[in-house]
């Protein structure tokens, strides 16, 4: 399986869909200078699922602000499609980690959906089509005309997610977002995302500090570490498109990867 | 079974409870619908019982009154019945209230637009800080009689005054609000690139919402101050014309006849705004943000 798979990617990947090249970050000046991220390369190719993993504290967040085009980096550049962006970009769409606080509770929960296509002057009739087709998706359809308060946590995350892939971009930046649900809702989201970019063939780049989710879910696994963050591995997980919650976990391979994993982690 | 029994409340089984109900219920309406309405009852005694000890008191206390400055409250109520029934308390009251609604409106518009400006652009707002901390600390009503100079006597000047005045609450309140918008709800709005008149409606706006009506609510009591002083300089009309008029003829009951009806439109007025704060504001109050 994994062997099949190896090729075929390599096929596609005539260009990567998104490629960050010696980016460098730094907080501060002078003496106080606060080096994060540090020569730091990485790529993605369409319809890929990369996981980004590594300890608290490492330079993920500051990574992916990065990469959704909130900061500037010092140095180096992030391209999407070939072009490098100078700031939010029409094909990155970010799942913020904290649903309660992403979603605006003014608006119901198709609204929350359909305003960012509203942003970019989509017609309301289509956006609200675009927004309940895509509730849908995520298992929240005929449930447009409630408020985000109105649900339950997983089911606020669903609606950010619903937003994200509304906004119809490239690219889905996830920014550890099951960090603040309940084991049983982080399985079934995390299965919820895999359907979706099986389906979809959206390309997804979700940050993590947990390494059994990292592996779960993605085809590239690259692991940052040092101080400032570097990447100090890449792992293709090679598990292909079906996953399970208890088979794929079980598998010896993800064991064998998780161990290399946790080696490069404390080896830094 | 014996856990769920264990559970619930008490409910009622085939025994004397049971039979008990049903008695209530053949005597008038469902029991449910009685004790909302016992409870409406009750709700509105807590809230009146202790104005109407008040007005009672000051009833006995002032009914044999000989001083002239404190008429007996049935004077004064008598005098209110006269000049609101000969529609010279109405004319008045209907020229003053315009000029709050009109004042109020403007300071409303002008504290939000100004608000949202300020609180957003951090340089404009660190130069005008001091500024508006100059103006909100002079006293409104101090201003009153140079405004009226200024600007002359008409109903325009009244508006402005009333409207300078309540205008500062508002301002701040909003330009708080615009600061406390929720860091991650600015960056959605950035990262998916919403265009800054929609983020301005949709995004800040709201959100600033809750603070912004408070700050009106601040300026209700405010604005009413100033539209009875407004009326004690060159005037000829309105409440204030009103209780200033009959105060140096000496017609001291209309005097509180007229502080007393201000005091229940200031009264009447801010039960409106509860409900209108109500309307406006239903996602954050069911939210549980409050």
């Amino acid at each position: 399986m994994a062997v099949q798979a190896a090729p075929e990617q390599e096929q596609v990947a005539t260009a990567p869909l998104l490629q960050v090249q010696g980016l460098t970050m730094s907080y501060g000046f002078g003496d106080a200078e606060n080096k994060i991220l540090n020569n730091l390369n990485l790529e993605v190719n369409d319809g890929e699922f990369v996981s980004i993993v590594g300890p608290s504290g490492v330079g993920k967040t500051t990574l992916l602000r990065v990469l959704s085009g909130l900061i500037r980096p010092k140095s180096g550049t992030v391209s999407v499609g070939g072009e490098a962006i100078s700031g939010p970009h029409r094909d990155l769409a970010v799942v913020f980690q904290d649903y309660s606080r992403s979603l605006m509770p003014w608006m119901t929960t198709l609204e929350n959906v359909a305003f960012p296509l509203q942003g970019r002057g989509v017609g309301k009739k289509e956006r609200n089509e675009a927004a309940a087709k895509n509730l849908a998706a995520v298992g929240l359809g005929g449930q447009g005309h409630k408020y985000p308060w109105e649900m339950s946590g997983g089911m606020q995350q669903r609606v950010a997610i619903a937003r994200a892939l509304a906004y119809n971009a490239k690219v889905l930046l996830m920014d550890e977002p099951f960090a603040s649900v309940d084991a049983q809702t982080r399985f079934d989201l995390e299965d919820l995302v895999i359907d979706l970019q099986s389906n979809l063939g959206v390309t997804i780049i979700l940050v993590t500090h947990d390494i059994d989710e990292a592996l779960y879910l993605a085809d590239k696994v690259i692991v940052l570490a040092e101080k400032p963050a570097t990447v100090v591995d890449v792992i293709e997980t090679g598990f292909g498109d079906h996953r399970d919650q208890v088979e794929t976990k079980a598998d010896p391979r993800f064991a064998e990867a998780r161990a290399r994993i946790l080696h490069r982690l404390r080896s830094h | 079974m014996t856990e769920t029994a264990l559970r619930t409340p008490p409910k009622p089984g085939p025994g004397t409870v049971s039979t008990k109900n049903a008695s209530v219920r053949q005597a008038g309406g469902t029991f449910r619908e009685r004790s909302r309405f016992a409870k409406a009852l009750l709700n509105v005694l807590q809230r009146t019982w202790l104005i109407a000890l008040v007005f009672a008191i000051w009833w006995t206390a002032s009914a044999n009154s000989t001083n002239i400055f404190i008429p007996s409250l049935e004077d004064i109520l008598l005098s209110l019945r006269r000049d609101l029934s000969n529609g010279v308390i109405g004319s008045g009251a209907s020229y003053s209230l315009t000029n709050l609604g009109a004042g109020l409106l403007l300071a409303v518009v002008v504290g939000i637009a100004g608000g949202l400006v300020l609180g957003e652009t951090r340089r404009l707002r660190e130069i005008v800080d001091p500024v508006i901390h100059f103006f909100r600390s002079v006293p409104q009503a101090a201003l009153v009689p140079l405004i009226i100079g200024a600007f002359g006597i008409g109903q325009g000047p009244k508006i402005y005054t009333i409207a300078f005045a309540c205008m500062w609450p508002v301002l701040l309140n909003t330009i708080d609000g615009v600061l406390g918008v929720e860091p991650t709800i600015r960056k959605f709005s950035k990262v998916y690139r919403i265009p800054a008149g929609l983020h301005f409606r949709r995004v800040v706006l709201p959100a600033a919402l809750p603070q912004i009506v408070a700050g009106i609510r601040v300026a209700l009591p405010i604005g009413i101050t100033v539209m009875v002083v407004s009326e004690l300089f060159a005037a000829n009309k309105g409440l204030g014309f009103y209780i200033l008029n009959s105060s140096a003829t000496f017609q001291v009951p209309e005097t509180w006849a007229g502080a007393l009806l201000v005091g229940v439109i200031g009264y009447i007025l801010s039960l409106l705004f509860i409900v209108f704060e109500r309307r406006i504001l239903s996602w954050y109050f069911k939210s549980g943000a409050k």
